[in-house]
């Protein structure tokens, strides 16, 4: 059993380094393809999805 | 050369119980003290010329039959045996008995030895040719340590076959079990005589192949006391191996941390005048290189907010191709004082990771959005190529943690059910409700 937990752990081990190498991450990114090249001269032509996000005005 | 040394036939003779008559067949020959008969279930004293009847005993409601039959021969770790015996023997807890078998095997040459089965499990037992030493909780044999488990007064309440010693119907031994798996150290108490004896544990598949029995064995019911864990000592080493594996990962950390670039690609200062009306909140940033191979960014963002939130809608945007990375970010801090104390929320920066940005010309889109009360907030955005993310070795120590505890689980669980029948269980219940 300790063999195969090594090969796992190695497994792991290796998925983690793979990861790393390739800049995985668990953050939300949502990709959208041929943004025009327009936006940098209008920024206000491109709106993001996260523009309807509701914001949290709180604190306690 | 020399050969090995041939099993003798069976020695046999023929007798007859003086009660009912019925045929008696004397395996051990002299070394017989008892002799019970299959017929009548009397005990006849096997050394008396008359067989003379020491007891009777009524099995109507406890007949037992041996599920290895008397007279079976079977080769036990390189020796052939013959069953020449068979009793069930009791112990009663709490008012409820409990009962294993025994089978007296016998070999001319190498004398007596036992097996045992109790709900399936068998047990392998010969006299100890040395004296153990024993306190309460411990017993020391040939170097090795055995943990108590058991004191119980059993009695014997079925006998068939012959024995070498004079057998009773409830006759009672002090029977103390001391367990070190799969090997289990018994004494036996009777008058003034001790017996110390070694059983291993074996499996019945193994029993029923040594003595060429139909069918198959009972299933073992349970764990049994000195039964082996199918993890045993795999407990300690899984541990070892997961100190070998997270010594691996920060081996991983290091060498990932000293090939990162961690390259501030891009940062600048700003100020979000959201009382200017009808001017558009969102600008672009200047372009900026991400160099080297696929890998992510982080993007930073700390803002001079006070019981304040501002929120930016950002999107990393290839000058080049025209692919976007759309995400937000929000920014607040709080804080105040009530009847529980002063208390915060939130902090006044941020970051994110965007996940395997390919190299190339970038900017950024940013679109601020706040309270329009809040007035001008002050924010900075830094943008850090090929960074370590530290949630990934989390969740990999996590990985490589659960089967650890997994194992570690199973082995407590298994030693748990094992100890649960002694008289030092791991877990106490208490029973009065």
């Amino acid at each position: 059993m300790s063999k195969g937990y090594l090969a796992y752990g190695f497994m792991v081990l290796g998925l983690l380094a793979y990861g790393q190498f390739r800049g995985y991450s668990f953050s939300t990114v949502n990709e959208v393809k041929n943004v025009p090249r327009s936006v940098r001269d209008n920024p206000g032509s491109y709106r993001s999805v996260y523009g309807s996000y509701h914001h949290y005005t709180g604190g306690k | 050369m020399s050969t090995p040394p041939v099993p003798p036939k069976p020695m046999t003779r023929a007798l007859n119980c003086p009660q009912c008559g019925a045929a008696l067949v004397l395996r051990s020959m002299d070394r017989a003290v008892s002799i019970v008969c299959e017929n009548c279930h009397s005990i006849l004293d096997a050394k008396d010329p008359n067989l003379r009847i020491v007891q009777r005993f009524e099995a109507a409601l406890g007949e037992d039959r041996p599920l290895i039959p008397l007279g079976t021969r079977g080769k036990i770790r390189g020796t052939d045996y013959e069953v020449i015996g068979f009793q069930r023997r009791t112990i009663t807890e709490d008012g409820i008995d409990y009962s294993w078998h025994e089978y007296l095997l016998f070999n001319p040459f190498k004398g007596f030895r036992y097996l045992t089965e109790y709900n399936g499990h068998w047990n392998d037992v010969s006299q100890v040719t040395g004296l153990p030493t024993a306190d309460g909780m411990h017993a020391q044999y040939l170097g090795k340590s055995y943990k108590h488990f058991q004191t119980a007064t059993a009695r014997t309440t079925f006998v068939l076959g012959e024995f070498p010693w004079q057998v009773r119907i409830n006759e009672k031994a002090l029977c103390y079990d001391y367990v070190s798996a799969p090997f289990m150290l018994s004494s036996e108490v009777m008058a003034n005589e001790t017996t110390w004896s070694l059983g291993e544990y074996v499996s019945g598949s193994d029993i029923w192949k040594d003595f060429k029995l139909p069918g198959s064995p009972p299933a073992p019911i349970g764990v049994y006391e000195d039964q082996p864990s199918p993890l045993g000592a795999k407990a300690g080493a899984i541990w070892l191996t997961f100190v070998l594996l997270a010594s691996a990962l920060l081996v991983v950390f290091i060498a990932d941390a000293a090939i990162s670039s961690r390259d501030v690609v891009f940062r600048q200062n700003y100020a979000f005048l959201q009382n200017t009306p009808g001017q558009e909140p969102s600008f672009v940033t200047p372009v900026f290189e991400l160099k080297g191979r696929t890998s992510n960014i982080e993007v930073e963002t700390t803002a001079s907010i006070n019981n304040q939130w501002i929120y930016l809608n950002y999107a990393l945007i290839n000058d080049e191709s025209g692919q976007a990375y759309d995400f937000g970010r929000e920014v607040s801090y709080y804080h105040g004082y009530d009847s529980d104390g002063s208390w915060t929320e939130g902090k006044r920066d941020d970051s994110v990771y965007v996940p395997s940005v390919p190299p190339g010309r970038y900017y950024l889109r940013v679109e601020p959005e706040s309270e329009k009360q809040f007035g001008p907030i002050q924010y900075s955005v830094t943008v850090t190529r090929d960074v370590p993310v530290m949630s990934l070795y989390l969740v990999a120590l996590i990985a490589l943690l659960f089967p650890a505890l997994l194992i570690s689980w199973r082995t407590f669980n298994f030693e748990q059910m094992r100890w649960a029948e002694s008289d030092h269980p791991l877990v106490k219940f208490n029973n009065s409700d």
